[in-house]
């Protein structure tokens, strides 16, 4: 009888044991390696869909009223100007889906309540991915970067996770989709899903599918979006802060350029100078 | 005998079973519970025009309605001058020698004044401290064992370049105590609001303690020692944050500096911008910005 029972013993301190280490390794290994250092895999000008040229080339499926608003973008930038493009024109972040173009380099922090996606253009930026279940807020506080909700996924039933899907709302803006200008609609209320995973091939890649659904689109727009895991164990990450070497100002409605000694300049040809009513002083 | 065996046997998996459980257990408590929002606990600002920009460097020091708020930073000579031209300037309406007016970083050690909420990260190989605030943005915390990199004054930062290591200082088995140092920064770089100078050389060297309150878990302390050229001794002060009670708290919308500035800087002057979004004078008599390159007449 109590050799019957150290048996029970012997069987239920491995069984615990069993479900211990099982809880370390599934603490351990549930998410997909994401660190290091994530560059953007197309070349050229980032842009919201790396499979199609930039501008008019993206076939944006935007309804008249804001293709006309990207014409007129595309056109105020052949003369010298900044177009829509406010991340450019007035160092405001570039906001969601532009964050995700890859513009400088990209970290993913993966912890079991939130992602934070860190990224450099213009200046630092991080985005939360909520992942601990909670729901939408009755109120969001709008931002450039949006409210992101997700969802960690095991596809393949490995008991590992390997999609992360995520769907972004309560956008301020203005914000474009890339350096075209290409415009996202006015009433900001943009919605954005996207599933961030690896190639099943190759572990060094990621890619991010994001469909986008906006009032200044005819239809949902997707685009595939890919990375690299540079392999440097200390990659450098770059310190971007526009207003410190912008040289551009905005003055108005007008952007101008700042000299190399101090004065302005026009960006275009026949640009109106500053309106200057409010000084005493006669022009210098 | 086969009893004694079993007996033994069940006593070593046992003493097997807490082992690696007691291993896993380590594994998630090696690090202290960082995790939520921490908000100054002290220091609410509103001594300066915008209230945040009040907040001043060293809280210990009695608050006062001076240019300088009372802080009596320890500046050499040459700084002291530096400052008072700076604290001039700014009785004039002029932002002095404060870069934060153009949008651009604050930098360390300023970014740990805690203007909006921080939330602290903590991973094995990072520490990263996020806030809401300007164009600093995140500090990453490096505790993966590197030294400082070779070639780190080829891209200085206004953030700078930080190493941390952690400490378990009560023994417990658990890291208590980030110690940090930063390196490798870039100018210009002021500490407070009220523009208290560090040195152009940007040879500061910024050390951090930070650890929770042993009393509450809920304050996070932070003693930052800052050596600089422009300082006649290293400059210690102790922040406090505490911990918001929610476990959904509400981060801040992101305060983009330059989606509401009314400052433009042109050449070594800087004006505001009216509602209309004219350009206005800062100070009296301030002269109007040169525009030459422009052909058309002034409107």
């Amino acid at each position: 009888m109590r050799y019957r029972r150290s048996i029970g013993a012997i069987v239920l301190a491995l069984a615990l044991c069993g479900s211990c280490a099982g809880a370390r390794a599934f603490d351990d290994n549930q998410y997909p390696d994401l660190s290091g250092q994530w560059l953007r895999t197309d070349t050229g000008t980032p842009r919201y869909d790396p499979s199609k040229p930039p501008g008019r080339g993206q076939q944006a499926p935007l309804t008249p009223e804001y293709q006309a608003i990207l014409e007129a973008s595309l056109a105020d930038q052949a003369n010298g100007g900044q177009g829509n493009w406010q991340s450019g024109a007035r160092c405001l972040p570039p906001g969601m889906p532009a964050t995700m173009n890859g513009y400088n380099s990209m970290e993913i922090v993966a912890l079991p309540e939130i992602t934070y996606i860190l990224v450099e253009h213009d200046l630092p930026l991080h985005r939360r991915i909520y992942t601990d279940g909670r729901d939408w807020p009755r109120e969001i506080e709008p931002t450039f970067q949006g409210y992101s909700i997700g969802r960690w996924l095991d596809t393949t039933g490995s008991g590992r996770y390997d999609v992360l899907e995520a769907e972004t709302r309560g956008f301020k803006g203005p914000r474009s989709y890339d350096n075209s200008g290409l415009p996202l609609h006015a009433d900001n209320q943009t919605v954005i899903r996207e599933r961030i995973y690896f190639d099943q091939s190759d572990a060094g890649l990621l890619h991010d599918e994001i469909t986008l659904t906006d009032h200044a689109l005819t239809r949902p727009w997707s685009a595939l979006k890919s990375y690299r895991r540079n392999a440097d164990k200390y990659p450098i990450w770059r310190e971007e802060n526009c207003p410190g070497i912008t040289l551009l100002t905005k003055i108005g409605n007008e952007v101008y350029f700042k000299g190399a000694d101090g004065k302005l300049l026009p960006t275009r040809k026949d640009q109106p100078p500053p309106d200057l009513r409010y000084f005493n002083q006669t022009r210098r | 005998m086969s009893i004694r065996h079993a007996t033994a046997a069940t006593a070593l998996w046992s003493a097997l079973l807490l082992m690696i459980c007691g291993a896993a257990a380590a594994d998630e408590s090696k690090y202290p519970d960082l995790k939520g929002q921490w908000r100054r606990a002290g220091g609410t600002g509103g001594l300066l025009a915008g209230g945040a920009g009040g907040l001043r460097y060293d809280e210990s020091k009695p608050a006062t309605l001076a240019p300088d708020l009372g802080q009596q930073p320890p500046l050499t000579p040459e700084y002291q001058a530096i400052y008072d031209a700076n604290l001039a300037d700014m009785l004039q309406g002029g932002q002095g020698i404060d870069p934060t007016y153009a949008c651009v970083a604050t930098g360390m050690p300023r970014f740990m004044i805690g203007y909006s909420p921080l939330e602290v990260v903590v991973t094995p190989e990072v520490t990263y401290i996020l806030t809401e605030r300007d164009h600093d943005f995140f500090r990453r915390i490096y505790t993966d064992g590197r030294g400082f990199p070779a070639n780190m004054a080829d891209s200085p930062q206004f953030l700078g370049y930080s190493i941390g290591r952690w400490l378990d200082e009560d023994g417990k088995g658990r890291y208590d105590t980030l110690v940090v140092e930063t390196r490798g920064m870039k100018g210009p770089r002021v500490f407070d609001a009220t523009g208290i100078p560090l040195h152009a050389d940007n040879q500061t060297i910024v050390q951090e303690r930070i650890y929770l309150d042993k009393a509450n878990a809920n304050l996070l302390h932070d003693d930052v020692t800052t050596i600089d050229h422009a300082l006649t001794r290293p400059w210690v002060v102790n922040r406090t944050f505490r911990r918001v009670a929610s476990d959904k708290p509400i981060w801040f919308n992101h305060s983009v500096c330059a989606e509401g500035n009314a400052h433009v800087g042109v050449g070594k002057e800087v004006y505001f911008l009216s509602a209309e979004g004219l350009l206005m004078p800062a100070k009296k008599d301030q002269p109007p910005p040169d525009l030459r390159y422009f052909n058309r007449a002034q409107k």
